[in-house]
């Protein structure tokens, strides 16, 4: 069983949060809002016992914005949002009534836009701190309960995977949307991630 | 596979042909070296002038919109979509929408890294036209937002209508309670007194009762377009002296001053002097009602400008909320609609006026400077064409006769000008029918004696019916100028009507044409003044 030590815990968060300043910067000049990014918090968690961590913070019907990231250093990694915070996330950022997600199609682009921002700036990040080049698939809008997308992800690949969980914390005119992000790696990916996170961190202090 | 086909060559001709979309690929340095045939149909740009050259040359405002810097993450390996909603579109193209002209075509895209051998050797960028699912997708939320409009503003009328319902029953209820208290004190009181006193409230709230079911009759016949206007020429002081002495009592006994001033030598205007009164009582009554004791009721009657009277009625009482002004002459609505209001009543008498003063072309508004502080009512009716006032018409008893009234038809529908022809013969009328507005004029101009009444459908080719009386109205010889005239006009359309009476018409009459209410409208027409020409 692997964990993080507080140390590394902070060194990723601190990691995170640049690439959430770049998404926020990003967000923020493409509506013309002023978007803001909460510091993220992370857990690490055993793929098995993801489903129960998730749905105890997201119920019912979620958006998800699914990338495959593939080099020396691959997965998945996913931004999700409950329903109603995609519908509202779509309506702050657009200044228009968001419709059913099933009927509006404009409002499930914006949501994987969103989610190709946020995940293209952290998993950039990574990319930077590995000092790899990592390619990614086309993101993927999914509308589905929590148990089917883990299903989708788990047969893709077998084998021992862990997910790290990110708290994402959207805030704009005057309101707050919760989303979180989940980066699915291989033992070994994640290995190679926690190593280089310990040779940042040294190099910081 | 024996002979497996040349996938790179077959690959390239399928990209070249995607019909839906637009695909174009560069190399590292952003130089074009694939542009498919969407694009060049769509850009106007054929792929031998797309080919060879750098995108941002193609298109300087890409850089200039930032999509340099996707391009740069595509070249470092990332994906980039870009939706409609946020950037509308990638390249400028102009579309051509059914039913929209010429717009720019809305575009969802994606840029991303060609790859070859782990290494990105350039982008390749896809183009999607979703102009007509953004134009659905806005028609939609416009649907949604008028149907919700329209459940909002059904759910208030409902409302209204329950409130309506509960007044009336209250209102019903209030005189019956009366009628049946006192009536059953009669049976055990037999004292001369306390019968007269009986014997009048029970009078006076059945009088109560009677005016509310006729407010109601009114309302119906009007909603369903069969209220009857007996036209005449109605000299409207009259009218308005006699609706206040009807009131005069009731603010005597509530200690209200009422003052009446009327301008002399005023015209007449052309209605129906029964409504015309109901007109003034409503409104009057309504001030009493609404002013304290020790207050005043002032009406005014004069001309406001060359063709109109204006009857003002000024109060100094409970006055009307600024948010309830524009509804007071709103069917079934009252300020106080709570079980506890102090004030009885329907909520019918102002949508009356409104309704009958509209009827006769005229126009009513209210003035309050808010509540506690007095209200004003005004009405405007135009002044009547014809200047003649007739006396108060009697209500025709026995039968019709039209003997010796000479009768002008105007109709270009054959059938219709024969059927009027043949009924009005069997009155006994001497009848004469042209078939046109033009007709007619030449008729009258010719012999201006022979016409007692022109009956004249409103709608025709060329003149109509409402140019034939203006044309009328300004002839030379009196006699025609003045002769009575009667509007054939569609059943239940309040504006032909309107229009017709003030047009010059003195009446009108409704399609399907009934040959009694013809004759009738003729006859009151005619009546006092039958030539002697029927000797």
């Amino acid at each position: 069983m692997m964990t993080l030590t507080a140390l590394q815990q902070d060194a990723l968060v601190e990691l995170l949060n640049i690439g959430f300043g770049r998404a926020a910067a990003s967000l923020s000049q493409l509506t013309g809002h002023r978007v803001l990014l909460e510091v993220p918090t992370v857990s690490l968690q055993a793929i098995e016992d993801v489903g129960d961590a998730l749905e105890r913070v997201v119920q019912g019907h979620v958006a998800s914005v699914h990338q495959i990231f593939s080099g020396p250093v691959g997965g998945d990694a996913l931004l999700i949002l409950d329903e109603s915070g995609a519908s509202m996330l779509k309506e702050l950022l657009t200044n228009e009534p968001a419709l059913p997600l099933s009927i509006d199609a404009s409002a499930r682009e914006v949501i994987t836009e969103i989610g190709n921002i946020l995940l293209n700036a952290c998993l950039g990040t990574f990319g930077n701190l590995l000092k790899v080049r990592v390619s990614f698939s086309v993101p993927h809008l999914e509308i589905a309960n929590v148990a089917a997308i883990l299903q989708s992800l788990m047969v893709a690949q077998h084998g021992l995977r862990y997910a790290l969980i990110v708290h994402a914390g959207f805030r704009l005119r005057n309101a707050a949307v919760t989303g979180y992000l989940m980066i699915v790696l291989s033992v070994a990916s994640l290995d190679r991630l926690i190593h280089a996170v310990d040779e940042w961190e040294d190099a910081q202090s | 596979m024996e002979n497996p086909p040349p996938l790179d060559a077959a690959l390239i001709q399928w990209l070249q042909d995607v019909g839906d979309r637009g695909l174009f690929i560069t190399d590292t340095s952003l130089v074009v070296f694939r542009w498919n045939q969407w694009l060049a149909a769509q850009t106007g740009r054929a792929e031998t002038d797309a080919i060879g050259r750098q995108l941002f040359d193609l298109y300087p405002t890409l850089p200039e919109r930032g999509f340099d810097h996707y391009y740069r993450e595509a070249l470092a390996g990332g994906v980039r979509i870009l939706s409609e909603r946020f950037h509308h579109h990638l390249l400028p193209i102009n579309r051509n929408l059914h039913g929209a002209g010429v717009t720019e075509m809305a575009q969802t895209a994606r840029i991303e890294p060609l790859w070859s051998r782990g290494v990105v050797v350039g982008t390749i960028t896809l183009i999607e036209d979703v102009t007509e699912r953004v134009v659905t997708e806005r028609e939609l939320r416009n649907q949604i937002a008028a149907s919700e409009q329209a459940r909002e503003l059904a759910e208030q009328a409902s409302r209204l209508k329950d409130d309506f319902l509960a007044t009336l029953s209250h209102e019903i209820r209030t005189p019956l309670n009366a009628v049946m208290g006192w009536a059953r004190i009669l049976r055990t009181e037999d004292s001369p007194r306390a019968r007269s006193r009986a014997l009048d409230i029970i009078e006076r709230n059945a009088l109560s009762q009677l005016r509310l079911v006729e407010d109601l009759l009114d309302m119906s016949r009007i909603l369903s377009g069969k209220l009857q206007l007996v036209a005449g020429q109605v000299d409207l002081g009259e009218v308005v002296r006699t609706a206040v002495e009807v009131v005069v009592p009731t603010a005597l006994a509530k200690r209200v001053t009422m003052t009446t001033t009327c301008e002399a030598d005023l015209p007449p205007v052309s209605g129906d002097a029964d409504r015309l009164q109901q007109v003034v009582w409503n409104l009057a009554s309504n001030a009493v009602k609404f002013t304290g004791a020790g207050g005043s009721v002032t009406i005014d009657l004069a001309r406001a400008g060359d063709d109109h009277l204006r009857l003002t009625i000024r109060d100094t009482g409970e006055g009307i909320a600024l948010d309830f002004l524009p509804h007071v002459f709103d069917r079934f609505r009252q300020q106080d609609a709570s079980p506890s209001r102090r004030h009885g009543g329907l909520g019918l008498g102002l949508a009356l006026v409104r309704q009958i003063v509209e009827l006769h072309g005229g126009r009513v508004g209210a003035e309050s400077a808010g509540p506690g502080r007095g209200a004003t009512f005004w009405i405007t009716l135009p002044v009547s064409v014809d200047q003649k006032i007739d006396p108060p018409l009697a209500v025709e008893s026995g039968p019709v006769t039209l003997e010796g009234i000479s009768v002008l038809i105007v109709d270009d529908d054959d059938d219709a000008r024969e059927m009027m022809l043949a009924l009005l013969g069997h009155y006994g009328a001497h009848v004469r029918g042209v078939a046109s507005a033009e007709a007619a004029l030449a008729e009258l101009a010719k012999n201006p004696d022979d016409t007692d009444v022109l009956v004249s459908d409103v709608g025709m080719a060329d003149m109509d019916g409402y140019a034939l009386i203006r044309r009328i109205r300004s002839m030379p010889d009196e006699t025609a100028r003045m002769v009575p005239a009667i509007a054939v006009t569609a059943y239940a359309n309040t504006d032909d009507r309107v229009r017709a009476l003030v047009a010059g018409y003195q009446t009108h009459v409704s399609k399907p044409v009934d040959a009694g209410v013809l004759a009738t409208s003729i006859a009151n027409l005619v009546k006092g003044k039958i030539s002697p020409r029927s000797a």
